[in-house]
This record gives structure tokens, C-alpha cells and sequence, in this order.
């Protein structure tokens, strides 16, 4: 039995088309995909390291495909129907009264469904492998072909995913005899699947999130994100740990569902569907009406009304009917509280930086709750537009509906408008939901009218033309599921493609809304609402034709074929009609033709790969300038004029420029960015134009005479930028409404300038262009008569006078040496007392100020200025912020050097980018990083970000404005490196040891993290080149370790005579070598290793506790015995690992629990060096206390991926140590 | 009142010839259409329902062409499909208001009144708060009629109605279909004679697509006196006499098998006259 109906539904499916249009979709996406990754499909180049065949990539594809909607949609549309088609024409009572059995029924349905859609999902594999055919990949990137990195990601992924997916369609809808329930299942993974990825906020929530995520994708991550791309390259997956668990629980859910199914599943019960509510017996009213007649003749006279204004009630009356239908369906309601769930969970992980997170501010609650609801309100929309389209058919009541005298249009219109109800529905759930959570949080600005705007403005008009395009799909194909897959390519297939393609014109990407910025407490929604507006009203016209197409062909009667319902809509075609239609149209082409003036007109919108081509012939034309004989600015002074409303600026000064070179200067190099109007660019002794190149932004002008060795010569500079109309996808974001920000990047630089050239080998190779290293050597000289910031100035003096609106604030580096307003603008002027580096910003805004000061508690009792400009609203963390500007100030100046400025400020912008850059006395900070930060003071480990980053940003007066670099590997050493340990310290003062663990640990995962994505090499730190994950997250755990090993008082020394000897000096720079040199200099020769390990190499640990016991001893204490597992090894660049023997002083700790204030803390019992130099050993010790915990490295200074193994808590107590007997193991025993 | 079919064929796509130069002239009262399963008659119905295209001919209803003035003829319309269903979850009240306001009855006073009235003449008044869904096929034919008749319709149109009643809610059914006034048109089509003796006063008999037929039921009885001739047989005998007489109609009596006969005169003496009925005339032109 089980057989014919499994090979009888296996034949029906493979007479489909739609089983192999699913195939090629798939396949054909999967080859998309894949060669986006390989790099084939002419878009932007870039190098990697990874192969894209080895298990790792093929997993990630699989996973991308298959767990996504995509995924999810095609296996409803062959799961669901598997049994639904049977309830849908009625065949249940005359199929389940036949001999079959009901395992036979069952799974033979169920299997022959499985098996189609693996087949289908096959598609993915496929693709894959084909495409690793094609020529052009490079070399590099294929490895070796394995069936096996097929094999296991299909295995461990698509099979169980199919299987839990399909089951749970399978049975909601068995039990339910309804399609929608199916959906809801779907909804819900997908839900969960977004509820555990928000969890990975806080690392701490790392393995709960890896294990309840129901397509593994997240539980892979978390066993293969550390893999370096050698291990990438060469590793299988590995089914164990987490990943193994995972797969167990959903695959054990999936056939869970299916034998419960299988069990519950009667023939008989399913002629009436399971009935959540139990309808109540309605009593029946007697009551009397009017006697029969005996004649129709005789009934009441009615007057029927066919007004166009009556047709408008019945279309208000239809749609309420559509809508009620749908919103008092039990399914709506589960869909919604599923929603109003996930929200909740997922705001409770709001904005996480470090694990801490924001208050819960409006514009967050929107964003998230935006983000959560966009796929999941796509598909309702989807589904919903199919069911409504639908409904008069699948309810059979087509016929009387059709014949009812309706005007054309009113039934159609009215579902779209029910649709859009239940848009409006979910918006107002996504508005109550958010001001319930912000409420609950404690939070009480709940700003209605920007969930208003965002909600019932921006979002609902997109939601509005996904409603028309679903509507019109559903219409026009007239195939329910074939129109939701239509629906769905559209909507989330097509812009996914267009993506990988880079086909970025946004006139083609449907519901597309131009440039955009996001909310902003500073600058509101800015000024992108006029364009948001052209590009909606573009699609308006697009939608307006469709819906007034669909509306011709919607099918009223019987008539199916196409050819007959545009005969049918020819006659419908009425004058009226085609108005609507001319005038959708002329909407749609006017709106387009003023997109396209202003983004391929006025702006030029230019693809990566044109980008790239333009780079190359850049580099091939002028790359023979590079060596000419530069002079150097040394000083700079403008008139700065913002227009913060015009979003423009005039900006007008000069620049002195000296021949700092033994030779004579006889033409000057200058760059400038492309939008800027260059109005003035004038020589002190004049000088004529030899090369304009407006397109590159790159002019040379030959001085009329040679500027000799040591002379100087003034540069006028006149420039002017003001936005015309609106680019395809960038806002611009430096000068806007409120909260302008630039910086002297985007001035005026000299010489020919390398950062252009092409940067990835791959790109470089593609072009003809020479090999080219990330950085110069670290002990090229010629590279390091440059800073690494800067290639045209030294130290500079800087001055100017900047002007803004008169509601607003304007600041510069420098002192306010006057404040004046005239013509209705505000003026500051700023000088600077000192040299400082080229490198300045220019900043308006309406701000608030918070004025106090610091006083030094050293000698000079230098006081310095402090002050906060922040926006209104934002006063949470400024006393934070001047609390870890004193303490740093204190910290610095006692150990490194003295402050060289008389002020700190810190100014606030808006979050268009979510960093704090320090300039001179000046520290730009940015809205979305720290200012809305909500810290517990009342949790230990919770990470106060704003203070942290208060105190990076302080120590770059020192680390880059006093000692900097040459631009040369490494140099971010002296400036990242080194503020990531000052504030490090500065934190460690202020929040004590225990709240430094928590940091670490997010500094070696992003490390770890970081080492996995590289596409290039990775460096050791003294040669990092400019990689973030290095001289921040990694450079935090060295230098924290180094403190550690040789003492924070000798190491503090080291960094002060460092600064004392390289501050402020004039090429060459000091390079790392050198500062290297300092720290050998006070560490003792038994350590010196340390220094090659953790600067020089790069070394890794794999640290862990295997066994653990302890007893008490007769004198009252603890007897404890630890056996450690150590394995060190040094990486190469793409991390290959090569052991070495460990010889090493590593800590070993005991810890115990106390209570303190009625909490359990941990306590250290002990915690001392151990020479290390086996990788397994025994250590046996006496503490005083009964321990808890033991561990190797337990605080995780050195780098390990498992750290957590580190530690291990004691099973029980007082056991003998369960057998040592491992005869290379080597027994230490200390204390007593 | 007259609705005048002219020259009305259509073609499916699968080649189907649905109705083949359909020629009828309808006047008010009730008109039956009869025919067997898959004559063509539902297509023709649908067709003077608006709900599928001709491919060539013409409908006229008195001036009004209703193959291209749809709109209009959904005005004056009311149709009950063969196979129908509702909502789900709807009660026949609910659904009834519906109807009412979709036939465009704007006034609620007169709207409420109306749907009283029919849910009451079609005896639905006290299963009105019950949902469409659980009513008896009975009940749902009532219910269909009930909505067919909204609005006072000049066209009534009733697509085998009685299909799969009992006897009693066929008698209630055409008690029913009975009270509608002498003064518009009524079309009913079906497969049961007796439907169409009990109620119409002109008749067609439809197969394959054509009008084989057209008259009073009494008078195509009358044509046919004298020609229809009963004799019970043995069921072996079957086969022969289905070879040497135009056999109508077989029925089984008491283990033997009774057929009618189709001859101008007696076959042989072991025919007997019968009075032909409506019936005889039915299964005399179908099976021509």
C-alpha cells in the first residue's frame, strides 16, 4: 500500500513542471550565488583566502539558500498540498473510505513529498558544482573536488531542515485541513530563528542561541567561526558539540511531529477538521417575521441602487467583510502574538555593544521591530493577497458573486483595501507592542509621533505597493501557487540577485525609496524625504498600472484562458479605464524621468566595476608623478561657511607650503574630490595648469619658478559644495539638517596618491597592474618620512573661522577666540596654540553644552577644559563621559606624558556612521555609540561603553597625536594598540578586574572572528596593517597580557620613554621596531618569549582543564589536583597551524565562592605562574578554602578559541583525584 | 418579456462542442431545459448568466443584448449555479445581507425587510443564525433560491436545483419555484422530467449542444400518442430488441425488464400500447 501511493504521488510530482522549475530555480540561484562568491560575475573584485568548494563554503550556501524563505515557500508548495489537495477538492471522504491503510496514506504521501522536495533542493548542489566549472575562477580559489563537502552539508542540513519544515506543514496541515496553519508554522521558525539570532548580542547567550535555532545555521557558525581560512579551506564539518546537539533536537523534533501525526491521524476524525474554539450552541431565536406570501409577486418591493457612490459602500462593506474574515481568523491571532513575542524578545537584546545595551528609544524599538516584521509582513502579504484573490472561487461562491451586479472594479478594490487593513492592523500591534516595551523598560519618552510618521508614513506606503504587486500577481497569473512564487521571486528573490549582480540602479530594485537615511535624535529623518517621496510616487504609477490591469483581468465567471479574459477586458476598457491607466502611466514616466535626471544626470551613479576600471587607468596615467618633489603643508587657514539647510558649504583659506627636500619644487600635485566646485586654486608667485583631469579629481600645476629648499609659498584655495538633487542610493551625509561632521579628508591634499590604487591582488592582476602590498615594509625608509595619516603635511599650525546657521553651534580644532553673529549667521573663530597632524574637522549642530573642568593632581596642577556638545535629550551618559575624560586625563599624564591641550570636547553626530574619531582637543563621538548607552551600574559586568570609549578617544591626544607612526606595517600599533590599553587601564582603575573579563572576552572573539574573514594576510601585531581585528580586539588582549607578565609600573615606564623620545619628531617616523625595543628593554630574559609570541608571531593556545578533584587535608585544608591539557602553536598568514612545545609561564587558578552583600562572588583562592612546558601535566596544590573552580589561563589572557575549557568546576568534593596514571604526565606539587 | 437565443454555439478550448447554434425564444413563466448530464445545458445557463463568453450568436432579452450589455443583465438577474457553495463561518442571515447589498438594495429598512421575507418564504427564518456551512442540501437550495430572488429579478435562472434532494425538499423546492410570478422569466434547467411536467409551461430538451426539442410539455406529449409501446422482456432478450427496436427507456419490474418502445405503430402483438408521458417524449428525443 505504502508503495503504490509513494510511487503514484512520485510520478504525479514529477509530471509537474513546477518540480523542475523549482529545480532550476534553485539551481540557477545557487550558481548566482556561487559565482558572486568566486568573483565571476563582474562586480567588485576582492581577494580571499577561502576556497569556495570546501565543505565550510558549500555549507554556507546550502544554509543561505535552503533555511530561507526561499526555501521555506517552495517546500509549502510541496509539502502542504501533499494532503491539503484532498480537502481542497473534497476527495477526503471518498479517499479515506477506501481500503488504504493509514500508514500507507501517510507516509506515502508524506515520503514521495520529502524525496521531490530534496530533488528540488538538489538544485543548490548542482549549481554549485557546475559553476566550479566554469572558466575564469581563479585558481586559488578552487580546491580539490569532494563529494564529500557536498555530502555533509546536505546531510547535516538540508535533509533534517526538509524534514522539520515539511512535517510541521504536513501535520498543522492535516490537523487542521487548513493551508494558512501551514504558513503559521512557517512564520514561527522563522520567528525563532530570528528571536536566537538577536540572542548573539551578548556573547554570554552564544550556545542557547546555537542550539535552539531550528536550521543549524547558527550552530554551525559557532563551531567553524574561529576556523582560520586554512581550516576553512580543509576541514570537514564537524558533527559534534553543539552542532551535533542542534542537529539532534530539530531533527528529533521534525520526526517528532511526524509520528505524532502519524499516531493522532485517523481516517474518520478527519472529515471534520480539529476545532481550537468549540463553537457554542447558538440558540436558535424564534421569532416571527412576516407570514409567507403565497406569491413572489407579493414580496416587499426593494429599490436596487447602481450609483457609482453606492458601489463605494459596497466596496467599504466587502472590504470590512474581507477584513474581518482574515483578522478573526485563530491563525491572524497566532501569527500576531507569535509577533508581538518575538518583538518583546528580541528588543530585550536592544542595540548591544559589549553586551550592554541602549534604552529603548523609539527609533530602536522601530528598527528592530522593522527589521523583525519586513520578510515576515512580506509573506502575510503574499499568502493574503492568494487567499483573498481566491476566496470567492475556493468558497464556490464565485458564480452568485459574479452574477451579483457589482461595477467591475468594487470587488477587486475591495480586497486590496482589506489587504492594506491588515497592514494597518499590524503596524498599529508593531506601535502598541513597542510603547508597551518601552513603558516596561521604564522609559517614558515614548515619541508618537515618530512611530506615527515612520510607521503610517514611510512604512506603509511600501507595505501599500507590495500589496498591489502580490494583488496583481495573483490576478494576472491566476494560479494561486504559481502567483505565490511569482510574488515570492519578485519581492525576495530578485532584489537578492540584483544584489549579487550589483545591478544597483534603484529605478529597477520594486518599492525601492531612493537614498535613505536612518531616524536620528539630531536630524530627524533629514533630508531625504523628498526623494522617498519621487521614488514612492514612481512607484505608485508602476503599481496604479498593475492594479488597474489586474482589475481588467480579474476573472469573473468561468472563462479561464488568457485569451478569453482580454477579450473579457477589452470590453472593460472603458474610457474611464484608460484614463486611470494614461494616467498611472504618466506618473510612473514622469516620476522615472526626474529619478533618473537626478541620479544619472545631475549625480553619476557609477557601478564597482567602472569604479574599479577608472581606478586602474588612474594608476596606469599618473602613477609616474608619484615621485615627484612634493612640498609639505605647514600650515592651514579657513574660512569655513556651512549651509547646514542648503546641506552645502563655501570654504575659502590657504595652505603654506614648504620645500621641506634638498631639491627644487617646480610643480605641485593636487587632489580633489570630484563633486567639490573648485573655484580657486591660486599660487603665491603663480603658476599655470599642466594637468586637469576633473573626472579623476587630479590637477597639477607647474609653479612659474622652482620653490628652493626651505622656501615657502602660500596656496589660496576657494571651493564650494552644494548637493544637486538627489544620488541613487547615497544621502551624503557630511553636511546635514542638524549635525554636520567632516573632516579635512576631503580638503585639498599633494601628490599623486597611492590610497587610490587598486588594493586587491585579484583586481590588480585583472588590470595588468603590479603586485602591491596592503602596507610598505615596516622598515622602509621612504615610506616612513610619512605619517601613517597623512602623506603631505608634518605638523601643522591651524586656524580658521567657521560659520553656521544661526541656530547653530560650529566647532573646530583649536580655542574659541571669538564668537561674533552677522547677517543672521553665527561665527567662531578657532585658533590652535601648538602643531598638531593635517588632520582637523569641521562640526555644526544645535547643540547642548555641559562645561567642567579637570585639575592635574601632579606638580603643575595643569587645569584643561572640559565640555560635552550633545543634543537635547541626550544627557544619559555625558556624566560618564566627563568622568572618563578626568580619569584618563589623570591616568595619562602620570604615566605617559602631559596633556599638550588646554580643553577636551566631545561632539556628538548623528549615527550615519557609529564611531568617535579624536582631532585635536576635539572628539567627534558618534550619536549612535554611547550617548543613549544604558549601563547598570548595579551589575559589575556590565561594560560601561561610553566611559570606554571616552577613554580610546583621550588617549589619542597621546597614541597618534604625540607619537605616531610611519606609514608602515604596524604603526596602528603605536596609535590603536596602545589607546585600546590606556583606556584598558583607565577602566580597570575605575570598574576593578572582574569588570575587565567581560570586555576581554568580546575582544577575542571579535579577534578570532576577525582572523576567520581575512581575505589577505594575517600579521602578527607588530605588522598589522591597519586590521582592526588585530590592533584593537587582539592588540587589547596582548597588551593586557603583557601587563600582566612584566608589571604594569615597568611597562607604563617603557611607554613613557617612548613617547618622551618619538613625540611630535619630523621624518622619519618611528616605526614599531622601535617601540617593540622599548618593552624588550624591561622585560626580564625568562619572558622574552612573550614578546616574539605575542608581537612577533602569531601563537595560539589551546588551554584546558581535563581533570579535576580535591580533597581535604587533615590540617583543615584543600588539597587540589588539576590535570592540564596546553597545545601552542604558531599561524602562518592564512592560519596554518604548526605546534611547537610549550615552555611557558602560564597561570594556574583556584577559586572559590563567597558571599558578598547576599551575592555569590567568585574568589580567587589561588592564582600564580606556573612554568609550563609539557602538554599534559599534573599540578597538585593546598588552598584554604574549599574551591569551586580550577583553571589554566583562567582569565584568558593568552589567545585561545575554546576558552571556556580553560576553567572547570569541581563534581562533587572530597573525592581522591580519579587516576593519574598517565605516565607522561608529570606531577608539581606546591604550596603546603 | 422575451429572451431570444439566436445562432448561440461555443467551443471549449479542448475542442468540446459545448452548444451548437442554439436557437430558442423564451417568453415569461417558466421555461425548462432538459437534458442529460454534459447536454450543454449548464453553458447555456452560464452563458445568459454573464459568467462565460459565446463564440458567436446572439442573447437578446427584449432589447437588451446579453452577451454584451453585462452590467445591465446583472441587474435584472437572478442565478442559482448548479454547483455553489458559501463562505465558511457565515451565518444566512449574514449571508443574505450580503447578497442584498452586492444586488445593490442601498436602503437598510428595506434591505432588512426583503431578506425577512425571503429567508421566511423559503422557511430558512428560524435557521437563520445558523452558519451556511452546516445547513442540509436542502436547505442550501432554499437558501440559493432565497438569494436568486433579491432585488426582484426579471430573469431568474436555476441550474439543476433539485439534484440530490428527497422527495420532500423536492416538493418544498418546487413549491417554491412555483411562486414565482407568471410575469418574468424563469429558466430551470434539469436532468429530472418530472421537475419540468410539475412546473413548466414551455420546455427544451437539449443534447450534446443542441436543442433537439422545443414546446409545451403537453403538446410534445400529445405528438407523441400512439408511438411509445411497453413489453417486459428477459434480461437476455435485452440485446435483441435493442437491435430491432428503438428502445427508449428499460426498467426493471419484479426481476423482468419493462421497455419502451419507440414506433409509429405497433412492433408486434406482444408490444402494449402505453399513454406516453413526459418522460417517454424525454428519452424518445434524447435517444434519437
Amino acid at each position: 500500500m505504502f508503495k503504490q501511493i509513494f510511487l503514484f504521488e512520485l510520478k504525479l510530482w514529477f509530471k509537474k513542471p513546477a518540480t523542475y522549475i523549482f529545480f532550476l530555480v534553485f539551481f540557477l540561484f545557487s550558481m548566482l550565488l556561487t559565482s558572486a562568491i568566486a568573483g565571476i560575475l563582474g562586480g567588485a573584485t576582492s581577494d580571499s583566502n577561502t576556497t569556495i568548494n570546501s565543505a565550510n563554503a558549500i555549507a554556507g550556501i546550502l544554509n543561505g539558500l535552503n533555511t530561507d524563505l526561499i526555501g521555506a515557500i517552495i517546500l509549502i508548495t510541496i509539502m502542504a498540498p501533499a494532503v491539503y489537495k484532498d480537502f481542497q477538492y473534497n476527495m477526503h471522504p471518498l479517499i479515506f473510505t477506501k481500503p488504504i491503510t493509514k500508514f500507507g496514506y501517510m507516509f506515502g504521501r508524506f515520503s514521495a513529498a520529502f524525496l521531490v522536495a530534496l530533488f528540488v533542493l538538489t538544485g543548490t548542489v548542482f549549481g554549485h558544482m557546475i559553476t566550479c566549472a566554469l572558466p575564469g575562477i581563479e585558481a586559488e580559489r578552487l580546491g580539490a573536488f569532494s563529494i564529500m563537502n557536498y555530502l555533509e552539508p546536505f546531510l547535516y542540513f538540508v535533509v533534517p531542515n526538509t524534514l522539520l519544515v515539511g512535517a510541521i506543514f504536513f501535520s498543522f496541515v492535516i490537523f487542521s485541513r487548513n493551508m494558512i496553519a501551514g504558513y503559521v508554522g512557517c512564520v514561527a521558525l522563522i520567528l525563532i530563528k530570528g528571536i536566537t539570532t538577536s540572542l548573539l548580542g551578548d556573547l554570554d547567550n552564544k550556545t542557547v542561541a546555537a542550539l535552539f535555532e531550528p536550521f543549524g545555521e547558527l550552530a554551525f557558525n559557532d563551531v567553524t567561526e574561529y576556523w582560520s581560512p586554512a581550516e576553512q579551506n580543509s576541514l570537514s564539518i564537524p558533527l559534534s558539540g553543539v552542532l551535533l546537539f542542534n542537529r539532534l533536537l530539530w531533527l528529533g523534533i521534525g520526526v517528532g511531529i511526524t509520528f505524532y501525526t502519524y499516531y493522532r491521524f485517523k481516517f474518520s476524525q478527519f472529515n471534520e477538521p480539529v476545532s481550537f474554539f468549540k463553537r457554542k450552541n447558538k440558540k436558535e431565536m424564534l421569532s416571527i417575521a412576516s407570514v409567507p406570501v403565497h406569491s413572489l409577486a407579493d414580496m416587499p418591493k426593494v429599490k436596487q441602487v447602481f450609483s457609482a457612490s453606492y458601489s463605494w459602500t459596497q466596496v467599504w462593506f466587502l472590504a470590512k467583510f474581507e477584513f474581518n474574515k482574515i483578522v478573526k481568523s485563530i491563525f491572524f491571532l497566532i501569527v500576531v502574538a507569535l509577533s508581538i513575542l518575538t518583538l518583546a524578545a528580541v528588543t530585550t537584546q536592544l542595540g548591544l555593544i559589549y553586551g550592554t545595551s541602549t534604552y529603548p528609544v523609539t527609533y530602536q524599538i522601530l528598527q528592530i521591530g522593522g527589521a523583525t516584521f519586513q520578510f515576515f509582513m512580506i509573506i502575510l502579504i503574499v499568502f493574503y493577497s492568494g487567499i483573498m484573490v481566491w476566496r470567492e472561487r475556493d468558497a464556490k461562491v464565485d458564480e452568485l458573486v459574479g452574477t451579483a451586479p457589482l461595477a467591475p472594479w468594487v470587488l477587486f478594490l475591495s480586497k486590496f483595501i482589506a489587504l492594506v487593513l491588515i497592514q494597518v492592523v499590524l503596524l498599529f500591534v508593531i506601535m502598541i507592542t513597542g510603547m508597551v516595551i518601552q513603558m516596561y523598560n521604564d522609559y517614558y519618552n515614548v515619541e508618537l509621533m515618530q512611530y506615527l510618521k515612520e510607521l503610517f508614513g514611510f512604512k506603509l506606503i511600501g507595505l501599500v505597493l507590495i500589496c498591489s504587486l502580490s494583488m496583481a500577481i495573483q490576478v494576472i497569473i491566476n494560479n494561486k501557487y504559481v502567483g505565490y512564487f511569482v510574488a515570492v521571486l519578485i519581492l525576495i528573490l530578485l532584489p537578492v540577485a540584483f544584489n549579487l549582480l550589483e545591478w544597483n540602479n534603484q529605478l529597477a530594485q520594486f518599492n525601492s525609496s531612493g537614498p535613505r537615511l536612518p531616524y536620528s535624535d539630531m536630524n530627524g529623518y533629514g533630508h531625504t524625504i523628498f526623494s522617498f517621496m519621487i521614488f514612492k510616487t514612481y512607484w505608485v504609477g508602476f503599481c496604479g498600472i498593475l492594479l488597474v490591469i489586474s482589475n481588467l483581468l480579474w476573472v469573473r465567471g468561468k472563462e479561464k484562458g488568457f485569451k478569453a479574459r482580454l477579450k473579457i477586458a477589452k470590453t472593460l476598457f472603458n474610457a474611464k479605464a484608460k484614463m486611470g491607466l494614461a494616467a498611472f502611466i504618466l506618473i510612473f514616466l514622469s516620476a522615472g524621468s526626474f529619478i533618473y535626471y537626478n541620479t544619472n544626470v545631475l549625480n553619476k551613479n557609477v557601478s564597482s566595476k567602472k569604479q574599479e576600471e577608472s581606478q586602474a587607468e588612474f594608476e596606469k596615467k599618473y602613477k609616474h608623478l608619484s615621485k615627484t618633489q612634493q612640498p609639505r603643508i605647514v600650515a592651514a587657514n579657513w574660512n569655513v561657511d556651512i549651509f547646514p539647510y542648503e546641506r552645502g558649504a563655501k570654504l575659502k583659506g590657504y595652505y603654506i607650503l614648504k620645500n621641506k627636500s634638498n631639491r627644487n619644487v617646480d610643480s605641485v600635485i593636487l587632489n580633489m574630490l570630484q563633486d567639490v566646485d573648485i573655484k580657486e586654486f591660486k599660487f603665491e608667485r603663480g603658476a599655470t595648469r599642466v594637468i586637469d583631469d576633473k573626472e579623476n579629481g587630479f590637477y597639477v600645476y607647474k609653479l612659474s619658478s622652482a620653490l628652493k629648499p626651505g622656501d615657502s609659498i602660500k596656496l589660496d584655495i576657494g571651493l564650494e559644495y552644494f548637493p544637486k538633487g538627489f544620488k541613487n542610493s547615497d544621502p551624503g551625509t557630511a553636511i546635514v539638517y542638524n549635525g554636520t561632521f567632516f573632516n579635512s579628508m576631503i580638503l585639498p591634499s599633494l601628490g599623486y596618491n597611492d590610497q587610490v590604487e587598486l588594493s586587491e591582488e585579484a583586481a590588480r592582476k585583472k588590470y595588468g597592474l603590479g603586485k602591491k602590498e596592503r602596507m610598505a615594509n615596516v622598515k622602509d625608509s621612504l615610506a616612513r618620512m610619512n605619517t601613517y595619516i597623512s602623506s603631505d603635511a608634518d605638523w601643522i599650525n591651524f586656524e580658521c573661522v567657521v560659520s553656521t546657521s544661526a541656530d547653530q553651534i560650529a566647532i573646530a580644532p583649536g580655542y574659541l577666540q571669538k564668537e561674533w553673529e552677522q547677517d543672521g549667521r553665527k561665527y567662531f573663530h578657532y585658533k590652535m596654540d601648538c602643531k598638531i597632524l593635517n588632520f582637523y574637522s569641521f562640526l555644526s549642530a544645535d547643540y547642548q553644552v555641559k562645561k567642567d573642568k579637570w585639575k592635574s593632581s601632579l606638580p603643575d596642577g595643569k587645569e584643561v577644559a572640559i565640555e560635552i556638545y550633545y543634543q537635547k535629550g541626550h544627557e544619559y551618559n555625558i556624566d560618564r563621559m566627563i568622568k572618563g575624560i578626568k580619569r584618563s586625563l589623570d591616568y595619562y599624564t602620570k604615566n605617559f606624558s602631559p596633556y599638550q591641550h588646554r580643553q577636551v570636547r566631545i561632539l556628538e553626530f548623528p549615527r550615519y556612521a557609529t564611531f568617535a574619531q579624536s582631532f585635536p582637543n576635539t572628539i567627534p563621538f558618534s550619536e549612535g555609540i554611547g550617548f543613549i548607552a544604558k549601563v547598570d551600574d548595579t551589575d559589575p559586568e556590565s561594560i560601561d561603553y561610553p566611559f570606554y570609549v571616552t577613554a580610546h578617544e583621550v588617549a589619542h591626544q597621546w597614541w597618534a597625536h604625540q607619537v605616531i607612526g610611519g606609514n608602515v606595517q604596524g604603526s596602528t600599533l603605536m596609535a590603536e594598540t596602545m589607546s585600546q590599553y590606556s583606556a584598558l587601564m583607565v577602566m580597570e582603575k575605575e570598574f576593578g578586574k572582574q569588570a575587565m573579563k567581560k570586555f576581554l572576552k568580546y575582544e577575542m572573539n571579535q579577534y578570532l572572528q576577525g582572523r576567520a574573514r581575512e581575505g589577505k594576510k594575517e600579521r602578527p601585531l607588530m605588522l598589522v596593517e591597519n586590521q582592526q581585528y588585530i590592533h584593537y580586539n587582539k592588540g587589547s588582549i596582548v597588551m593586557y597580557a603583557l601587563k600582566d607578565y612584566i608589571g604594569e609600573d615597568s611597562l607604563n615606564a617603557a611607554l613613557a620613554k617612548y613617547v618622551k623620545a618619538v613625540a611630535y619628531q619630523e621624518p622619519p617616523y618611528t616605526n614599531s621596531i622601535e617601540f617593540i625595543n622599548y618593552l624588550k628593554a624591561v622585560t626580564p630574559d625568562s619572558l622574552k618569549y612573550i614578546i616574539t609570541d605575542m608581537f612577533e608571531t602569531i601563537t595560539l593556545y589551546e588551554n584546558k582543564v581535563s581533570k579535576c578533584s580535591y580533597s581535604k587535608t587533615k590540617e583543615g585544608k584543600y588539597l587540589v589536583k588539576i590535570s592540564i591539557d596546553t597545545k601552542k602553536m604558531k599561524a602562518d598568514s592564512i592560519g596554518k597551524l604548526k605546534d611547537v612545545m610549550p615552555n611557558d609561564w602560564i597561570d594556574i587558578g583556584v577559586f572559590g565562592t563567597k558571599e558578598i552583600n547576599g551575592k555569590k562572588t567568585e574568589t580567587e583562592l589561588y592564582l600564580a605562574k606556573r612554568k609550563i612546558d609539557k602538554n599534559k601535566m599534573d599540578i597538585e596544590l593546598i588552598v584554604d578554602e574549599e574551591p569551586v573552580k580550577c583553571g589554566i589561563d583562567p582569565y584568558n589572557k593568552l589567545i585561545d578559541r575554546t576558552p571556556d575549557n580553560n576553567t572547570k568546576a569541581f563534581k562533587g568534593g572530597g573525592k581522591e583525584s580519579t587516576g593519574s596514571g598517565n605516565g607522561e604526565n608529570v606531577t608539581i606539587t606546591i604550596g603546603g | 418579456m422575451q429572451l431570444k437565443i439566436t445562432d448561440l454555439s461555443k467551443t471549449y478550448s479542448n475542442g468540446l462542442k459545448a452548444l451548437n447554434n442554439i436557437n430558442l425564444e423564451i417568453n415569461s413563466g417558466m421555461f425548462g431545459l432538459l437534458g442529460p448530464n454534459g447536454a450543454g445545458k449548464s453553458s447555456l445557463m452560464r452563458t445568459i448568466s454573464t459568467l462565460q463568453e459565446a463564440d458567436s450568436g446572439s442573447i437578446m432579452l427584449d432589447d437588451l443584448n446579453m452577451l454584451t450589455q453585462k452590467d445591465e443583465v446583472r441587474k435584472i438577474l437572478g442565478y442559482l449555479p448548479q454547483d455553489f457553495g458559501f463562505y465558511p463561518k457565515v451565518s444566512a442571515w449574514d449571508m443574505i445581507n450580503h447578497f442584498a447589498i452586492l444586488k445593490g438594495i442601498a436602503d437598510a429598512k428595506e434591505r432588512k425587510e426583503i431578506c425577512e421575507a425571503l429567508l421566511n418564504q423559503t422557511n430558512l427564518w428560524e435557521a437563520r443564525k445558523r452558519n451556511i456551512g452546516d445547513y442540509s442540501g436542502g436547505m442550501r437550495q432554499r437558501f440559493g433560491i432565497a438569494q436568486a430572488l433579491l432585488g426582484n429579478p426579471k430573469l431568474v435562472i436555476v441550474d439543476e436545483p433539485t439534484a440530490g434532494l428527497d422527495p420532500m425538499e423536492r416538493n418544498r423546492f418546487h413549491n417554491l419555484l412555483s411562486e414565482i410570478g407568471e410575469n418574468i422569466i424563469v429558466i430551470l434547467s434539469t436532468h429530472i422530467v418530472e421537475d419540468v411536467r410539475n412546473l413548466c409551461s414551455n420546455m427544451a430538451i437539449m443534447n450534446q449542444g443542441q436543442v433537439l426539442l422545443y414546446g409545451k410539455p403537453a403538446q410534445t406529449i400529445d405528438d407523441m400518442k400512439g408511438m411509445i409501446w411497453s413489453k417486459l422482456i428477459d434480461k437476455e432478450q435485452l440485446e435483441e430488441h435493442r437491435k430491432n427496436f428503438r428502445v427508449i427507456s428499460t426498467k426493471v419490474v419484479e426481476g423482468k425488464i419493462q421497455i419502451h418502445v419507440y414506433h409509429t405503430s405497433q412492433p408486434d402483438s406482444s408490444f402494449a400500447a402505453v399513454t406516453a408521458d413526459l418522460e417517454d417524449v424525454y428519452f424518445a428525443t434524447i435517444t434519437k
